[in-house]
């Protein structure tokens, strides 16, 4: 449903990213990790079509996002990775204003809201302005956005940013639900016990280039380790943390 | 009634579509401000904006009912009164008024003209077409214009022809003079808005976006100067007007104010060869600033709003460590404890990489630099250079000290980033009686340098080294004074509270800071030109500065007496408080 082929950002000649290709198919969870640094943003910013790639495209059922953004998004769900509302305005106010601008008839769209929001344990406070919710409760208003008409592609950029155990649960089990009803979810993550349990596919990034990609239980036979966790760090990760750890101790002390 | 209930709900209906949206979220930015931290913004209401706004015209017009008054003219013994000519300062007056309002709002507004960050992150993934948003904000920016257009000179639109046609006995007098005010001071306004608007789209456009934001303080300021310069000169111009048609050359034509007042003569029919040519400039004036605010902007809204991601992922840059020695300096005279000199490094590079703090720090030197420089123009055409400096002289260094000090003191108060300040409250003991000490060591640091980087060669060269020595003496010993004044019952570490509460002592306080300025530049240099010249004199005035010194530290004994550890919550005051007339003691 969703490609990226050969996909490349530069910054003044520097690369962010460089050549990542993927294909999430209906129905499939992407985990994308990767240290910080390592191209996982800009590369969520290009597939959402908030960034043009200086090289590469992404293709949404075949076709360019670019030659029709707006009808690429009509399909799409994004959380961004900060969430930055407008705080003058209802948890209500920016989901029904949200609901206006992807044109939901208004006559449903009351009664959707108000569901989702009772569903999210958001529903007393929503009409307090959004400048007195917790981070985990504008957390909340975001995935609420993403949802709200049902997109056919989710990107979420740490999701789970400040939610409570109980709400993490329930996203958890949300996006499991969302994948076998045939969505496509782009899931960008630094918390590897929760991409491992939630991602079908994964896609590990280090310093803007792809080092692996394919199905989860696959990449952790191919290199040998139980867990993602001691996948990617032999992937990924180039330090010896016991070391590191002993040389801060030092630091630490010193008089 | 139910013609007039369906209109509304049509009304209703509409503004829950996607533009009208749109464009509510782009006035709200607009007027709310742009990229800030919603707790510790000062949100005036749009009404109450609006109001504060509409305040000067009105209270001008009125207080012109003298000048105007058919019965005061009967006793002021005035027959021909020409009431047109007459009114020509006034008009002139209103003109700048307009500029200066609109042309601050404008600079107050510099960050959310244009679509910001939240803007990008809320919209741009929605299904909406780039040029809708575009649209949207552009309809916003033309209504918040001629809202504020409109809003800065109703008053004195009504007011002013009114006053003015009150010796008339014909309305249509009234009338069409209204009718020519208005237009003349709204589009004074617009000019003064787009041009503003056109300044910082051509900046945004011309410079990398880092380097914009850079200088963006600088050029904010810049313009406050001179839009304030332009008030300050305000009653002057009117003079050099009279005299216009004989100086081919003047530099009244460089003035957008006095093409405006020309553009009202024009259309008045009084219009002499000059001030009808400087009319014509006026009207391609705003037809300028228009276009060219409407090109910059949008080539910049390509360049920066749709590339808003890549900018925010560039590296912003090394600040530096330049500066490092300075501190070390410092470290070694004046800051002495930890707390000072952790307290120093953070105060200073928060009001020099702040905008809000820097654009505030510099409109209050602006203020002071435009009164300093206005003072040193009317005192050098009085009498040039005198062998012993005069009162007016003597208090260049103090004015702009005053706009200075009190111009730190009011940015102290300024939270920056507020939700950061968790570390202080964690790090520090409460109790700790060093905020005092603190700010007064900063706000010195502020002044004293100029007193001898540039006060004192220039009083050495213009008069002698006593006089030059004497004065250096006496400003130190009011500088000090000021700071303790301003510091009663301070107990914070700069920055680092939310805003006080709107408290009914606001306009009392102003009104003190307007007559504290001609108490402290006036009567103390006055008091000085006299020490200069008598020894009783100087008595005197050492005896004075001793009363205002123990008088500050006894209120603030007072004050600390109650309440002394260190606050980063302004509570309110109680709206209610138990008197406990019953407790014996």
């Amino acid at each position: 449903m969703l490609q990226a082929i050969g996909l490349s950002k530069y910054y003044a000649s520097i690369p962010a990213v460089e050549n990542v290709t993927f294909d999430l198919k209906a129905g499939e969870i992407l985990g994308c990790v990767g240290p910080n640094g390592s191209g996982k943003s800009t590369t969520v910013k290009m597939i959402s079509g908030l960034l043009e790639p200086s090289r590469g495209r992404v293709l949404f059922r075949g076709e360019d996002i670019h030659r029709d953004l707006v009808g690429f998004r009509k399909n799409l769900g994004y959380v961004p990775e900060e969430p930055n509302l407008y705080p003058y305005l209802s948890g209500r106010e920016y989901l029904e204003m949200v609901g206006i601008l992807r044109g939901i008839p208004q006559s449903r769209l009351g009664k959707k809201v108000d569901s989702l929001l009772a569903l999210f344990s958001l529903y007393p406070s929503r009409h307090s302005a959004m400048a007195s919710y917790s981070k985990g409760m504008r957390q909340r208003v975001l995935l609420l956005a993403a949802l709200l008409d049902d997109p056919e592609v989710l990107i979420l950029d740490e999701p789970l940013s400040g939610l409570d155990v109980s709400s993490a649960l329930v996203l958890k089990s949300l996006i499991r639900a969302l994948g076998q009803q045939g969505k496509a979810i782009f899931y960008c993550s630094h918390v590897l016990e929760v991409v491992e349990r939630v991602c079908s596919h994964l896609l590990i990034l280090r310093q803007g280039t792809v080092l692996a990609a394919g199905p989860t239980g696959e990449i952790q036979r191919r290199i040998g380790h139980a867990s993602l966790e001691g996948t990617f760090h032999h992937l990924v990760e180039d330090v010896d943390p016991d070391k590191v750890t002993q040389e801060i101790l030092d630091v630490v002390r010193e008089a | 009634m139910t013609k007039r209930t369906s209109l509304l709900s049509k009304w209703e209906a509409y503004l829950r579509e996607p533009f009208p949206m749109l464009v509510g979220l782009s006035m709200n930015r607009i007027f709310h401000g742009s990229n800030s931290s919603e707790e510790e913004d000062v949100n005036l209401s749009m009404g109450i904006l609006l109001t504060l706004l509409a305040i000067p015209g009105g209270f001008v017009s009125i207080f012109l009912f003298d000048k105007y008054g058919s019965f005061l003219q009967w006793l002021r013994g005035q027959t021909n009164f020409d009431p047109i000519a007459a009114a020509l300062p006034d008009e002139y007056f209103f003109i700048v008024l307009s500029m200066v309002v609109t042309g601050g709002v404008a600079v107050w507004w510099w960050d959310s003209i244009f679509p910001d960050r939240r803007d990008f992150a809320n919209l741009v993934h929605l299904p909406l077409p780039a040029s809708k948003i575009f649209l949207a904000n552009s309809v916003a920016v033309v209504i918040s214009t001629g809202v504020c257009a409109i809003d800065v000179n109703a008053a004195s639109s009504i007011l002013f022809p009114v006053v003015v046609g009150s010796s008339q006995t014909q309305l249509s007098f009234v009338v069409r003079f209204a009718g020519v005010h208005a237009l003349v001071v709204v589009l004074a306004s617009i000019f003064s808005f787009f041009a503003v608007f056109a300044t910082a789209g051509l900046l945004m456009l011309l410079l990398p976006y880092h380097l914009f934001r850079r200088i963006s303080r600088y050029v904010r300021t810049l313009i406050a100067t001179m839009l304030l310069a332009t008030l300050a000169t305000s009653f002057a111009v009117p003079r050099m007007i009279e005299g216009l048609p004989r100086s081919l050359h003047s530099p009244l034509r460089f003035l957008p104010s006095a093409w405006f007042l020309g553009f009202g003569q024009l259309l008045h029919g009084t219009s002499d060869g000059a001030l009808a040519r400087l009319g014509h400039v006026a009207v391609a004036a705003v037809a300028s600033a228009c276009a060219v605010a409407a090109a910059t902007y949008t080539l910049a809204y390509r360049r920066c709003f749709v590339r808003l991601p890549e900018l925010a992922d560039t590296p912003t840059g090394n600040l530096g460590t330049r500066s490092s020695s300075i501190f070390r300096l410092l470290d070694l005279f004046i800051f002495h404890t930890p707390f000072q000199r952790a307290g120093y490094r953070f105060a200073l590079k928060t009001l020099f990489r702040n905008e809000v703090h820097a654009v505030s720090l510099g409109g209050s030197f602006a203020l002071g630099a435009v009164f300093a420089s206005q003072t040193l123009l009317s005192a050098l055409n009085e009498k040039g250079v005198s062998p012993r400096p005069t009162a007016a002289e003597l208090s260049i260094p103090l004015i702009l000290g005053y706009c200075l000090l009190l111009g730190v003191r009011f940015v102290f108060d300024i939270p920056a980033h507020v939700q950061a300040n968790w570390i202080f409250r964690f790090l520090l003991d409460t109790n700790i009686h060093e905020a005092v000490a603190l700010a007064r060591r900063i706000m010195l640091c502020f002044v004293m340098p100029w007193l001898f980087l540039a006060v004192l060669p220039l009083y050495i060269h213009f008069w002698s080294w006593t006089i030059a020595f004497l004065h250096i003496g006496f400003i130190t010993v009011w500088f000090v004074l000021l700071t303790e004044v301003l510091l009663v019952g301070f107990r914070k570490v700069p920055f680092t509270c939310r805003y006080p509460p709107f408290r009914p002592a606001a306009v009392v306080a102003v009104i003190t800071c307007v007559l504290g300025y001609f108490a402290f530049t006036a009567m103390t240099s006055e008091l000085e030109s006299d020490a200069l010249a008598s020894p009783i004199a100087g008595g005197f005035c050492f005896v004075i500065s001793l009363a205002v010194w123990y008088a500050a530290y006894r209120i603030r004994r007072r004050a600390l007496a109650g309440e002394n550890h260190l606050m980063f919550e302004a509570t309110p005051a109680a709206d209610f408080e138990f008197l406990h007339l019953s407790d014996s003691g």
